[in-house]
């Protein structure tokens, strides 16, 4: 009795010299349990038996000004979530590790390694991504007629498809387009327009965006596409779920929505349309977990930050449901093949990330301040207010002040 | 000067006069009645307003109306009959081994279309958002079979459209579902049923959820939910699925209870602290006392935020580190006093506002009277605890009532201290998650449900203790 005591008081002792306790900070929502889950069925014992233990801190609420407060009271955890709108900024703080020979980021995806790239080095590894889709309403397709949606189809033929489905009916629309260039950069990319150039400048007068610009406010003027909040929804999702639209463009995101909301709803999901460039456009959007600094732990920091981005971890948050992996070798899952709509949904906003002209959620420093001049003159071009030239001549003064502003 | 001729007014002169102060009495009463009303609707109507769509099934459809399907007592009706087969219990429902619950759906044919049966399922559906979408849970789905349809006899109906009048008939059918084998007691059965094209759906047992893929299919969330399960599906959802994903301990019990003991032990703290304080600013003589008070009344005018981060330091570090030895381990917090209640007292329980209520509120009182007390040989503690602390009865219950509302309702300190575990946080913090977590997937009916829930006990002290806020408010603003 008295040995078996000794070896347990010796055991706990050693393992308390060892034990290691790493701080992970993110988002709310269901992140918390997705990592109490990945800890019980996947890494938790592996990292146990090192003597690390792990705490998740949600940062509730604006997740940049509290990560910002964090960082600046120097509470901010030995990890931390990095979202891609704001990357630049906070890795200007200095308060990132550089992971340049401590980590291996080649099994990553590379536009994902790319988007938390600063002057050649790497400063997160992304936890998991979003692009956008072309999410069809099959009962509506059906009703209509018209052929589902395709990987063929340029902006043209997917154009005419949405006219042939809004025919339906007066209260069918072809699409929700929201006025935000969230959305519609998309759109620009896909002609080859790049938001920056090298000298760091925007150039909102560019043939392309124009071009861009035009046929996403022209398909709302026509009545193809509505604003959302013109048929009383905050996003398109709510106008995809009440069967209002034929198509949606939204990420693997409007799944859990739909699942709520509108259960049954029948649905395809297919790649964006092919723009003028002959290339597909989309955004990237992405959070990444990168390590502080100032972590005392700093050895066993990236031991989690391996494990918790580890093969194993990704396949199973993968099989789950939960999110889309970000390292390129789970590609050939069977996940992604099983044929359930939502399988086939998470498939194509996977591929997404290597398709076409594809670029991060991302602003440089200016963060997504720069998109205000940007979505103003949306509205003010599908509200008939202003024409394209207009309005994007004052967007242009807009981002010249802000841009020179940032420097 | 002469005074003017009186002018004698005539009988009938004098009844119109009189008529006429009386309308126009009226007229003022009205007017302030009227306005009053206004205000009534315009502060209460969000709330009720908010009320009633926590309890639909999508809070946001516009517009607003009482005419709901879980405000209808047929409904409530066949819930309780419902949740009686499906797991013997009227009022919250579930799915139990050895349920049979019968159903009946009708649907609108118009003459020339053919009836084609539906497909009637139960779905494996899964929750888009919280902990449902993320653990593992029991699908009501691999334990239920549905029975064969069995067609109602066909009624004759008439339906009016816009367009005139279409004839054609009611087409019934009934069906049960059944619990086979054994297994754990779901809470809730979904149910489709997905009609072929034009038919249209008419009324069921329950009123379906909502209609789907152009009206085709009727899909209800719960077809054995109980009265309760029914009416306050949101309510009871915030209960049972909001949970800690470690424990498994309904996270929105422990917010409750944490918000609960924050208030009491705050309004505790206050009540002694501030009456004290208050005491002997009022009645003792000490050299410093005038500059003492000034520094109270000083340190409300600074504004929190701009202390909020030294107090956040000094809590963080556990009111004071030197090498190694931190002096909150003393009671019991060796790494700091964040992310515990009794950090959250420390930094919020001293309030100079409550100290200065007490000093005005001691001073009003006679002199007189201690002044009999000290010729009875009372000391000041006599005289605080005896004669003056139980006048002051009416301040300390308006103070009781100011401290308790703030605490409850207090959400910048508990934002900035409490932020993991899940299970410490108080219940305005607890329902920022919400938004986060439930607002992604539109689950707005179960956030409201939970702010709705936190307003009631505000609510209920405002109703029980109106005389003493008005008290309150009136100390507060209106002594010197």
């Amino acid at each position: 009795m008295r040995r078996i005591l000794t070896i347990v008081l010796a055991t706990a002792l050693i393992g308390g010299a060892f034990a290691q306790q790493i701080r992970i900070m993110g988002y709310g929502g269901q992140d918390p349990a997705i990592l109490v889950r990945l800890l019980d069925e996947v890494i938790g014992a592996e990292l146990a038996a090192e003597g690390i233990t792990l705490t998740y801190e949600p940062l509730e609420g604006d997740y940049n000004a509290a990560l910002f407060n964090a960082l600046s009271a120097g509470t901010a955890a030995d990890i931390f979530y990095i979202p891609v709108e704001t990357a630049p900024g906070i890795i200007a703080t200095g308060k990132v590790l550089a992971l340049d020979g401590l980590f291996d980021t080649a099994p990553f995806i590379e536009s994902l390694v790319e988007a938390y790239t600063v002057d050649g080095s790497v400063y997160g590894i992304a936890k998991d991504f979003n692009t956008l889709a072309i999410h069809y309403n099959i009962d509506l397709f059906d009703e209509a007629g018209v052929d589902y949606p395709d990987a063929n189809d340029t902006w043209a033929t997917f154009a005419d498809k949405l006219r042939a489905v809004a025919a339906l009916d007066t209260d069918v629309y072809g699409t929700c387009f929201p006025a935000g260039f969230d959305r519609f950069g998309a759109f620009a990319f896909a002609t080859g327009w790049q938001p920056f150039d090298a000298d760091g400048a925007t150039n909102l007068l560019d043939p392309a965006f124009i071009e861009a610009v035009t046929w996403y406010t022209d398909l709302v003027r026509e009545g193809v596409a509505i604003q959302p909040s013109d048929i009383g929804q905050g996003w398109t999702g709510g106008c995809f779920a009440t069967d209002d639209v034929a198509i949606a463009i939204e990420g693997a995101w409007m799944l859990g929505f739909l699942r709520n909301e509108a259960p049954n709803l029948q649905y395809g999901t297919t790649f964006m349309p092919i723009g003028p460039s002959g290339e597909r456009g989309n955004f990237l959007y992405t959070v990444a977990y990168g390590i502080n600094t100032d972590s005392p732990n700093r050895a066993a920091a990236l031991r989690v930050l391996e494990a918790i981005t580890g093969p194993a971890a990704q396949q199973w948050v993968l099989e789950q449901g939960l999110a889309i992996p970000s390292r390129t070798a789970l590609a050939d899952n069977p996940f992604f093949l099983e044929g359930t709509p939502e399988a086939t949904a998470n498939r194509v906003v996977f591929e997404g990330a290597a398709d076409g002209n594809v670029l991060g959620f991302q602003f440089g420093n200016i963060g997504t301040d720069w998109m205000t001049p940007v979505n103003d003159a949306l509205v003010a071009i599908m509200t008939g207010q202003a024409t394209v030239d207009e309005s994007l001549t004052e967007a242009q003064r807009d981002l010249n002040a802000l841009i020179e502003r940032a420097r | 000067m002469r005074a003017a001729p009186a002018h004698r007014l005539g009988a009938a002169e004098q009844r119109a006069l009189e008529h006429w102060q009386t309308r126009r009495r009226w007229a003022r009463a009205g007017l302030v009645y009227a306005v009053m009303l206004l205000f009534a609707i315009v502060f209460v109507g969000p709330l009720l307003f908010a009320a009633v769509s926590s309890l639909r099934t999508d809070p946001l459809a516009y517009p607003p109306s009482l005419a709901i399907p879980q405000l209808r007592p047929s409904n409530w009706a066949a819930a309780a009959r419902l949740g009686q087969a499906g797991a013997a219990d009227r009022w919250f429902g579930g799915f139990a081994p050895g349920a049979v619950v019968p159903f009946e759906i009708a649907y609108f044919v118009p003459d020339g279309v053919d009836v084609t049966d539906p497909d009637v399922e139960v779905p494996r559906r899964r929750p888009g958002a919280g902990l449902g979408a993320v653990l593992a849970i029991e699908y009501a789905a691999d334990h239920a079979s549905v029975s064969e349809l069995r067609r109602l006899p066909d009624v004759p109906m008439t339906v009016e459209t816009g367009d005139g009048t279409i004839s054609g008939r009611r087409v019934g059918y009934a069906f049960t579902i059944r619990y086979e084998g054994t297994g754990p007691e779901i809470d809730r059965l979904p149910l489709d049923v997905t009609a072929a094209v034009g038919m249209q759906y008419l009324d069921s047992t329950l009123t379906a959820s909502r209609l789907e893929r152009r009206g085709r299919t009727a899909s209800f969330n719960d077809v054995a939910p109980g009265v309760l399960g029914y009416v306050l599906r949101n309510y009871v959802r915030v209960f049972n699925e909001v949970r800690s994903p470690a424990t498994r301990q309904s996270l929105f019990l422990a917010w409750i209870g944490n918000s609960f003991t924050f208030a009491a032990v705050r309004i505790v703290v206050t009540l002694v602290i501030a009456s004290m304080a208050g005491y002997a600013l009022a009645r003792l003589r000490f050299r410093g006392r005038e500059a003492i008070f000034m520094l109270v009344l000083f340190s409300q005018m600074v504004p929190l935020q701009v202390l909020f981060i030294s107090n956040y330091l000094v809590l963080r570090d556990g009111i004071l580190t030197i090498g190694g030895f931190t002096l909150s381990s003393l009671w019991g917090y060796p790494g700091g006093m964040l992310n515990s209640l009794t950090g959250l007292v420390f930094v919020t329980a001293l309030n100079a506002g409550a100290v200065f209520i007490m000093k005005q509120f001691f001073e009003s009182i006679p002199r007189e009277v201690e002044e009999a007390a000290m010729i009875d040989g009372a000391n000041h503690w006599r005289r605080y605890w005896n004669v003056v602390l139980p006048m002051a009865r009416p301040a300390l219950g308006a103070l009781t009532i100011l401290t308790f509302q703030g605490a409850w309702n207090d959400f910048f300190w508990p934002f900035i201290v409490l932020t993991s575990p899940e299970n410490v946080k108080t219940l305005p913090i607890g329902l920022l998650s919400f938004r986060n977590t439930y607002g992604a997937v539109g689950d707005w009916g179960l956030i409201l449900a939970g702010a709705v829930t936190s307003a009631i006990p505000v609510i209920i002290l405002f109703v029980v203790f109106q005389r003493y806020f008005m008290e309150g408010v009136s100390f507060g603003g209106g002594k010197e």
